[in-house]
């Protein structure tokens, strides 16, 4: 379906929509809610968004959404991210290509590869030097975006933290997974399998800080029922990961649990889970969902993993960048907690079909 | 050999002046054009000035009082690595640990002040000790040992940026002497808008010097065109091996240490310092310094340093997406370097030489 189309999908199903799609012949309903309930209230303000802007961003271009916010001059937003490369953030490009493409503004996406945090800096102030109107960036240090921050924000350039979050930091708003919370409610899980005996915690890079608040939320629900924890850095890049979990395996095969706090080792504890053949022996479980990690969860290597819907990470900050300048006064953007799902063997399934939201394509399509 | 050392001076502005002599009557901007095309870093600089140039025109924010400051950090750090490197590839050597020691050395800095409780001065010496030790380690495998450089300091690299992770436990932490409110040490090594412009030309040109007009510098490149005649007319070439490898190092942790303060953050990922190092021998390469050895210029780095800072910080100010920032880099710099050799024609026709 080609992306103008959809819309005038959305327009074309104004508030009633929801009863006219429930009474289409052959429609889940079951699938529906669970969906619904899934997506939750982030999607639904957007969704409603959507609608109402949906008719004049079809014409696209700088100023496209005109009829509905005013002729403005088409905005230019500069996201800063730690690893530009990284297929987890795809979704997230889509997330700010779709929301600019709906508001007639323009983006561009920089910072570094490679989690260097001196090069973030470099781009965050060149984002300021070419007088961006708006700049997210991914916290992901505790200390070296402070300086910066304040200094885009006394030039009049909104600033909005997504994806990762340092405390004491002057950004707006934070839109993204309470990192914290999810490793609690990781924790949590564990424990409900686990109650007792030795885990394995995995995280690619410790003190970062997109990683390290889940494995101490984690760990503190852990240390609380009295459970033994080997905290284990694999490094960022995947084949290491794997055998660095393969190697702690191998020397604690008394383990009963194994959990990874991040992308990359979550997908490398399933595809050693599945080359050791420790299913049913060992309970594991992650974070996000690589394409690998889809799959390796469906056939039931590892029992859940935590989604924090990367899509929303972008398309959100846009939006939050955008009413901050065309208005003068939806000037103090919404925390948006972007989701704490988790996603087991029995609901991976939307997953698995190739979808612009997941990244695993770049094709719009409507979910049937 | 030595007429090889000198010819920065002794072929640059006071060189051959036939074509010059004829136009005495106008010194103008052809004479001084003229000039600088005949000095070494001649092309290079014609090709630094036409990129500033098109990034000017193109791009409204990129002549802006905010963007020069904003393009000090994309070329001084990597000017003051290069100079260093400078010195070992004069050699015909190279020296792939300097991101191990950009990474280690605030890593040290921090644990001297945090740990130790030395003063944030005693810290920064006695880290940049470490390093010029490890350099001499260097030195002594590939001069004494005749251990090839590339193979040394690769594993120098991996054993420092392992380390790093080792004594750091792999977790970023705030930078002594970098924290907001920033004090004076800070703003001087590193915080400070210019500190890194000014280190860096204070040390260009002070390595300038050197490799011109000290037998230091006349030694090192005597070694690299030849190392046996060097050798056999009394240069002590272990010695002068090891000392450029010990000054290698030293600058690498001094721009470590700069960078690790002026982002306020010490970082024990070894991404970042692989892909610095990189950068730092384009720049010592595209300004003019032979990978084979026996000729080279510091000041040369510098002018290549800025290129690339150039062509990153303009790339980024046009809107460039990350995906696409490689493959624009990578073409500017095959466009570049083939235009540099064409204006290196012309320079030769002024009165450059090699």
């Amino acid at each position: 379906m080609p992306e103008t189309d959809q819309p005038h999908a959305v327009v074309g199903r104004p508030d009633g929509a929801d009863a006219a799609v429930i009474d289409r012949p052959g429609f889940d309903r079951r699938a529906f809610l669970r969906r619904t309930a899934l997506t939750g209230v982030g999607v639904g303000s957007v969704s409603t968004l959507l609608a109402a802007c949906g008719s004049s961003a079809s014409s696209g271009g700088s100023g496209g959404s005109g009829s509905v916010f005013g002729s403005h001059p088409g905005y230019k937003f500069v996201f800063v991210n730690h690893v530009t490369t990284n297929p987890f953030f795809t979704p997230t490009q889509y997330g700010i290509a779709d929301a600019c493409k709906l508001l007639g503004c323009t983006y561009q996406w920089t910072g570094s590869e490679n989690s260097d945090v001196s090069q973030m800096v470099n781009a965050f102030n060149s984002a300021i030097a070419s007088k961006a109107d708006g700049i997210a960036v991914a916290l992901i240090d505790l200390h070296a975006f402070n300086a910066p921050v304040e200094k885009a924000l006394k030039a009049g350039i909104p600033v909005v933290a997504y994806n990762a979050d340092a405390e004491g930091n002057a950004r707006l708003a934070y839109v993204g997974q309470d990192l914290k919370l999810a490793g609690e409610k990781m924790g949590e899980r564990i424990v409900a399998k686990v109650p007792s005996g030795e885990v394995g915690l995995f995280i690619a890079t410790p003190g970062s800080a997109n990683l390290q608040p889940r494995i101490e939320g984690a760990e503190k629900v852990l240390k609380a029922h009295g459970i033994s924890i080997h905290t284990v850095a694999t490094g960022a890049a995947v084949p290491g990961e794997e055998s660095a979990i393969e190697a702690f395996y191998k020397s604690h095969t008394g383990v009963k649990g194994m959990y990874s706090v991040d992308g990359g080792s979550t997908e490398s504890l399933a595809k050693v889970m599945q080359k050791l053949g420790l299913k049913g022996k060992v309970h594991a479980g992650g974070f996000d969902l690589t394409e690998q990690t889809q799959n390796l969860l469906k056939a039931g290597f590892i029992e859940f993993t935590i989604d924090q819907q990367p899509y929303l990470q972008g398309f959100v900050p846009a939006l939050q960048l955008f009413f901050y300048k065309v208005s003068g006064t939806q000037t103090g953007p919404f925390e948006a907690n972007t989701g704490l799902k988790f996603v087991t063997k029995d609901t991976v399934d939307p997953y698995v079909t190739k979808s612009r939201y997941e990244g695993t394509t770049s094709a719009a399509a409507v979910v049937k | 050999m030595a007429s090889v050392a000198q010819d920065p001076a002794s072929t640059g502005p006071g060189g051959p002046e036939g074509p010059a002599q004829s136009r005495r009557a106008l010194p103008g901007w052809r004479q001084i054009g003229s000039r600088i095309i005949a000095l070494r870093e001649g092309s290079i600089i014609v090709i630094t000035l036409v990129v500033a140039i098109y990034f000017s025109a193109n791009t409204s924010n990129f002549l802006t009082g905010g963007n020069l400051e904003t393009l000090l950090p994309y070329f001084a750090p990597f000017a003051i690595l290069a100079a260093g490197e400078v010195f070992v590839m004069i050699l015909g050597e190279i020296d792939l640990s300097i991101a191990g020691m950009y990474l280690f050395a605030p890593i040290i800095y921090y644990k001297l002040n945090t740990s130790v409780g030395l003063s944030l001065g005693l810290s920064l010496i006695g880290a940049l000790l470490i390093c010029v030790a490890v350099g001499a380690m260097n030195g002594v495998f590939v001069s004494v040992l005749g251990i090839n450089s590339f193979v040394t300091t690769l594993g120098t690299l991996f054993t420092f940026e392992g380390l790093s992770l080792i004594i750091s436990k792999g977790t970023p932490v705030a930078t002594p002497g970098g924290q907001v409110p920033v004090g004076t040490f800070g703003k001087v090594f590193g915080a400070g808008t210019y500190s890194e412009l000014i280190w860096a030309i204070a040390i260009v040109v002070l390595l300038q010097v050197a490799l011109t007009f000290t037998r230091w510098g006349l030694y090192t490149v005597a070694i690299g065109s030849n190392k046996l005649g060097a050798a056999e007319a009394g240069v002590r070439v272990n010695l002068v091996m090891i000392r450029n490898f010990m000054l290698c190092a030293l600058t690498a942790g001094l721009v470590g240490i700069f960078e690790a303060i002026r982002a306020q953050t010490v970082q024990p990922n070894p991404a970042g310092p692989n892909e610095i190092l990189f950068f730092a021998v384009a720049a010592a390469v595209i300004g003019g310094t032979l990978l084979t050895g026996g000729s080279g210029t510091v000041v040369g780095a510098l002018i290549g340093a800025l290129f690339l800072g150039i062509l990153k910080d303009g790339l980024i100010l046009q809107g460039v997406q990350a995906n696409y920032l490689l493959f624009y880099t990578g073409l500017a710099v095959i466009v570049a370097m083939t235009a540099n050799v064409f204006v290196g024609r012309a320079r030769r026709g002024h009165g450059g030489s090699d």
